[in-house]
């Protein structure tokens, strides 16, 4: 029977490792759908840019992606089990605790799903406590970087800068970053945890060309400087020449390292 | 009799000047400085006339050389395309504000200078880019002081002061012998050698952002490491006024380099 679970909550969280950690636990099949919550939130805020579902496909690749889909008549069995991701930034009163914004409830009929559990970080004891930062008073940049490829110790310097505040004071940066071996990292950082995250996908592009998924930066802080950042990353990236030089010697060590026959 | 040796100005002024002031307070009057006079910091032709003015004799520090030699001297020491980008960035800047009269006198600089058997140097006496870091193989070490004849060897380049004593080597040789002899084997005990980096006036990277240098007594061969307090908002403030890039104040700020060090501690310059 098909189960399908409502999770809510601010940018930050933790909504993404729970979700994690509960598809791994889950056994059969299973979909995902981030929904951006209310438009008088502040979505600027929350914007995610797919980082989030690119990183679960990814650690998840049986995991169905639902925002490709018109409704659940697509989903792959009927005792599939359904996450459903919302960006809401502050949670309803305890006594109203299965509340559904209108829009979202409108998206949510749209694809003809009905949840069967609604959990709110902040609210709900099952999950993890939140941090209590109040994003809408944040301001947001993002900057897609598909395409690009960073020089990964140039990468370590510009991650370690933007954290500690080089660019204004960064509350929380989340990003998907490709470097020239073919992988690509999930980069997450949240000004209340000690370190960051830099977690590799599982799947890795050929060294043949520059990688064709998503690669996002997104920031939110307070005076960022967004000609600052946007200058160390355009030091960081690796144009073609450099990048074929360091993918060909990549590709003859591949071939070093094949058995003779 | 005591004297002061410092390095890696980086055209931070402030710094500079709190520095000599902290060894005049001391009445020490003897200064060496091992180069780097200029690079990343706001302030080149300041410093650079001020060492004149003082009269402090001074080796070439790499940061000289890349100025008068051109950049590229030495590209390979970049640990990674963003420092090598902010390194141009600054080298030109550099090289556009430096007047001819400070470059001439940059170029007139020496590699090393040598008191008795002190030796002092950029970098190491092969080379103004090679770093001999604390954790240097001890053998390569020793290698570097015993080759250049010398029993102490002040250096900088790393940014971070350390005095590492080098005692305690060997080496063994074993000869083969023709038909049947048997090998002779011949052992020789290493003498004490020691290695002083001074650290970095102008571009610290020891944990805070206080400049440091050395005070060597000749008589007691006893070494001290000095942290002088400075201005560095001060410096900060100079490198937004002039253009440099807000991200070396903000480094400066937080006692990183301007740029990042180079790991490789067996580096050497092979241009």
């Amino acid at each position: 029977m098909q189960q399908t679970w409502l999770i809510a909550g601010p940018p930050g969280c933790g909504k993404t490792n729970w979700i994690l950690d509960t598809l791994l636990k889950h056994e059969g099949d299973c979909a995902y759908l981030r929904l951006d919550g209310p438009s008088h939130e502040g979505l600027d805020q929350g914007h995610n840019a797919g980082i989030d579902g690119a990183w679960l496909m990814d650690q998840v690749p049986r995991l169905q992606d639902l925002s490709l889909s018109a409704s659940i008549a697509a989903l792959p069995s009927r005792d599939c089990f359904v996450l459903v991701e919302v960006q809401q930034f502050r949670p309803p009163a305890k006594s109203n605790a299965d509340w559904i914004d209108p829009q979202v409830q409108e998206q949510l009929n749209r694809l003809q799903l009905k949840p069967d559990r609604i959990l709110h970080f902040g609210l709900d004891s099952d999950l993890p406590k939140h941090d209590t930062l109040n994003f809408t008073q944040l301001e947001a940049w993002h900057l897609t970087l598909h395409g690009c490829v960073w020089d990964p110790n140039s990468l370590s310097s510009f991650w370690f800068e933007l954290v500690n505040g080089a660019y204004g004071d960064v509350y929380r940066a989340k990003a998907l970053m490709n470097l020239p071996d073919g992988r690509s990292f999930f980069c997450n950082w949240m000004v209340s945890q000690e370190s960051s995250q830099f977690l590799p996908l599982e799947f890795v592009e050929p060294l043949t060309s520059r990688p064709n998924r998503i690669s996002h930066l997104v920031v939110q802080g307070k005076a960022l400087d967004h000609a600052g950042i946007q200058s160390t990353i355009n030091d960081c990236l690796l144009g073609d020449d450099v990048l074929e030089m360091q993918q060909a010697q990549l590709r003859q060590q591949q071939q070093d390292l094949q058995p003779t026959s | 009799m005591a004297h002061a040796v410092i390095s890696c100005l980086h055209a931070n002024l402030a710094a500079f000047e709190a520095v000599l002031e902290d060894i005049d307070q001391q009445g020490i009057d003897s200064i060496t400085c091992l180069g780097d006079l200029v690079g990343y910091g706001p302030q080149p032709n300041e410093v650079v006339e001020l060492i004149r003015q003082r009269g402090i004799p001074t080796c070439q520090g790499c940061w000289d050389e890349d100025i008068i030699d051109g950049l590229n001297s030495c590209e390979c020491s970049y640990p990674s395309q963003l420092a090598e980008r902010r390194g141009h960035q600054a080298h030109h800047w550099t090289a556009s504000r430096l007047t001819e009269e400070n470059k001439a006198f940059l170029a007139t600089l020496p590699l090393t200078l040598r008191k008795d058997k002190l030796l002092f140097v950029h970098g190491s006496p092969n080379s103004q880019h090679e770093y001999l870091l604390p954790d240097m193989n001890a053998f390569a070490a020793l290698e570097r002081v015993e080759t250049a004849g010398a029993e102490t060897l002040f250096c900088g380049h790393t940014h971070q002061p350390y005095v590492r004593e080098l005692s305690g080597g060997s080496i063994r040789v074993s000869v083969q012998q023709k038909g049947n002899q048997p090998n002779t084997e011949q052992e020789m005990a290493l003498p004490v050698r020691r290695i002083v980096n001074a650290g970095s006036v102008g571009e610290p990277r020891h944990g805070n952002t206080k400049a440091t240098y050395v005070i060597h007594n000749d008589s007691t061969g006893e070494v001290s490491i000095r942290e002088v307090d400075y201005d560095v908002a001060k410096t900060c403030k100079a490198i937004v006024d002039v253009g440099l890039p807000e991200v070396f104040a903000w480094r400066l700020s937080h006692g990183f380099e301007y740029a990042e060090r180079a790991d490789d501690a067996s580096h050497v310059c092979e241009r």
